[in-house]
């Protein structure tokens, strides 16, 4: 079956290859006689990444024709997915970086600028992939599990976005000491679920728009909420705001991979918690993360 | 070692070995290839080489069978793992098993080059890593791999396990500038943007344990904009 996929991928990569050999003599004649070669190569392993992915797809289909539906929950099959596609990815995109590196001493100033292009390009798809794969990994990654006051995390929060906070009201409204409200859970993975949140407040908001962090208890639960009014999502994206790569339709101009939510979600659920989001598109969002309160910490 | 350092690739992807040839040979290598991990032990016998940069996955033989196979005959020859992302039982696996080192594909090939250099600085002939000791430190502080315990003249020093795993890897890497996105990369097995604040957190709480002061450092120094490095010395401790 392997060797099959990959005499698949071959027979995708030559037939695209050739195909940009044509492109590559266009290039040539249009701009810096840029290495032919070159273009053929990089056309290929574009291929190469189209093809890898669809055959990652393709198995991943192909496993799931073969699994009864109740066996695997679609959860656990798309993360396997996921691992699938990293891993089919890693060999394609380290040789693409490498060859870059190989060819930048024999080029030209102009051609330098195609290959930073090309590198920065394979150095973003790397991370995205990366980052797909880690979302995958929440779920089945060891936890440091200790127990800590969510005022302290939502503080460091806040100043790990002290830098970007051009201007915002970004305000912090935590019950005082000693009114302690412990979490339990792995505080490093929190703090980035958090800071994930404050970053989405900070980016789809303008300078005068406020931001502010709470933090509660309800019943049993220690209530975390970063609330802006910044532009707010859309109603029809509302659910889909949570889906990997999703990316709303007023988001445009803003950076982001759409990996933060889906992101924050999973780390959430992993500490037995629940995570909502309130939005009216021009008023802004609330979101909320529920915890489950933890007794002290044994001394 | 050569004046010429011989390099051993082992990987069975054409497309990495020939673009990773080129590219340790400009770097001033010499370079030989093998195509899985039984081709690569025939070729460490033969040919001797001064370090092995492997792959993980591979047929007939992978790259931990193949790494293995080499400590049990009591070779020593350094070895860096090109291992998966993230996948934390594989870095484990891979300092675990006698590896000098390890990267995550796809990396950056100015690291791979990087890591070349600093483990054969520091690799002492013949001997097995430092990664490869259970237990590592000098007269005052002791760090026990396997249990996981460190000792500061002689008493018990209380860690979590993150900050335990960021001081075997800053004392199996001595004198080394460790980045923080590496030391995430290699700990976590991610690098969020707030990786440098949670790295910043545990190294405060190692100095802390080790009575280190970070003005006039014993053991971990801050090398400031770039990360840290361990200052102190190591060997293997019996």
């Amino acid at each position: 079956m392997r060797t099959a996929l990959w005499v698949l991928l071959a027979a995708l990569v030559v037939v695209l290859g050739l195909s940009l050999t044509t492109g590559g003599e266009q290039t040539v004649d249009v701009t810096l006689r840029f290495n032919r070669d070159l273009i053929l190569v990089l056309g290929s392993v574009a291929l190469a990444l189209a093809g890898v992915g669809s055959v990652a797809a393709w198995r991943a289909v192909r496993r799931r024709t073969h699994t009864a539906p109740d066996d695997v929950p679609p959860i656990v099959a798309h993360h396997r997915f996921l691992r699938r596609l990293d891993h089919e990815l890693k060999n394609p995109l380290t040789a693409i970086l490498v060859a870059v590196s190989n060819i930048r001493e024999t080029c030209t100033p102009a051609e330098q600028q195609v290959l930073t292009s090309i590198e920065t390009q394979t150095v973003r798809l790397s991370r995205l992939v990366r980052d797909l794969r880690k979302l995958a990994e929440i779920e089945t990654l060891p936890l440091e599990e200790a127990v800590f006051d969510i005022r302290d995390l939502l503080t460091e929060a806040a100043a790990l976005v002290q830098d970007a906070d051009h201007g915002h009201r970004l305000t912090l409204r935590l019950p005082s000491a000693p009114d302690a409200l412990r979490v339990r859970g792995d505080r490093d993975l929190l703090l980035v679920a958090l800071h994930n949140l404050v970053d989405n407040a900070l980016k789809f908001s303008g300078d005068e728009d406020g931001i502010e962090l709470r933090a509660f208890r309800e019943g049993r639960c220690v209530v975390t909420q970063v609330i802006d009014t910044g532009r707010g999502i859309p109603l029809a994206d509302q659910p889909l705001v949570w889906e990997e790569l999703y990316r709303g339709q007023n988001t445009d101009g803003v950076p982001g991979s759409g990996i933060g939510l889906s992101l924050a979600q999973l780390i959430v659920k992993r500490m037995h918690g629940e995570i909502a989001l309130e939005s009216a598109p021009g008023e802004g969002t609330t979101v909320t993360v529920r915890l489950p309160e933890a007794a002290p910490a044994a001394t | 070692m050569r004046a010429t350092p011989r390099i051993l690739l082992v990987d069975d992807e054409e497309a990495i070995t020939s673009n990773l040839s080129q590219l340790l040979q400009r770097a001033g290598f010499e370079v030989m290839v093998a195509g899985d991990g039984r081709q690569g032990l025939a070729l460490v016998e033969t040919s001797t080489p001064d370090l092995v940069v492997l792959d993980i996955l591979m047929p007939h033989l992978n790259g931990r069978e193949m790494l293995r196979t080499l400590r049990q005959r009591g070779d020593w020859v350094p070895v860096i793992l090109l291992t998966q992302v993230g996948d934390s039982s594989e870095r484990t696996m891979a300092l675990g098993e006698g590896a000098d080192d390890y990267l995550n594909k796809p990396f950056d090939p100015h690291e791979l080059i990087a890591r070349i250099q600093a483990v054969l600085r520091r690799v002492r002939p013949g001997l097995p890593p430092l990664s490869a000791a259970r237990r590592i430190g000098d007269d005052r502080l002791v760090l026990d791999r396997t249990s996981r315990r460190v000792w500061l003249d002689a008493q018990d020093v209380p860690l979590t396990p993150k900050a335990v795993a960021i001081l075997e890897y800053l004392m199996t890497h001595a004198d080394e500038l460790i980045s923080r996105e590496r030391l995430l990369n290699t700990v976590w097995g991610w690098d969020y943007p707030v990786g440098g604040r949670v790295i910043d957190t545990r190294i405060a709480e190692l100095r802390k344990a080790l009575k280190d002061d970070a003005s006039a450092p014993r053991y971990i120094e801050t090398i400031p904009g770039q990360g840290y490095r361990y200052v102190g010395d190591v060997r293997p401790i019996t």
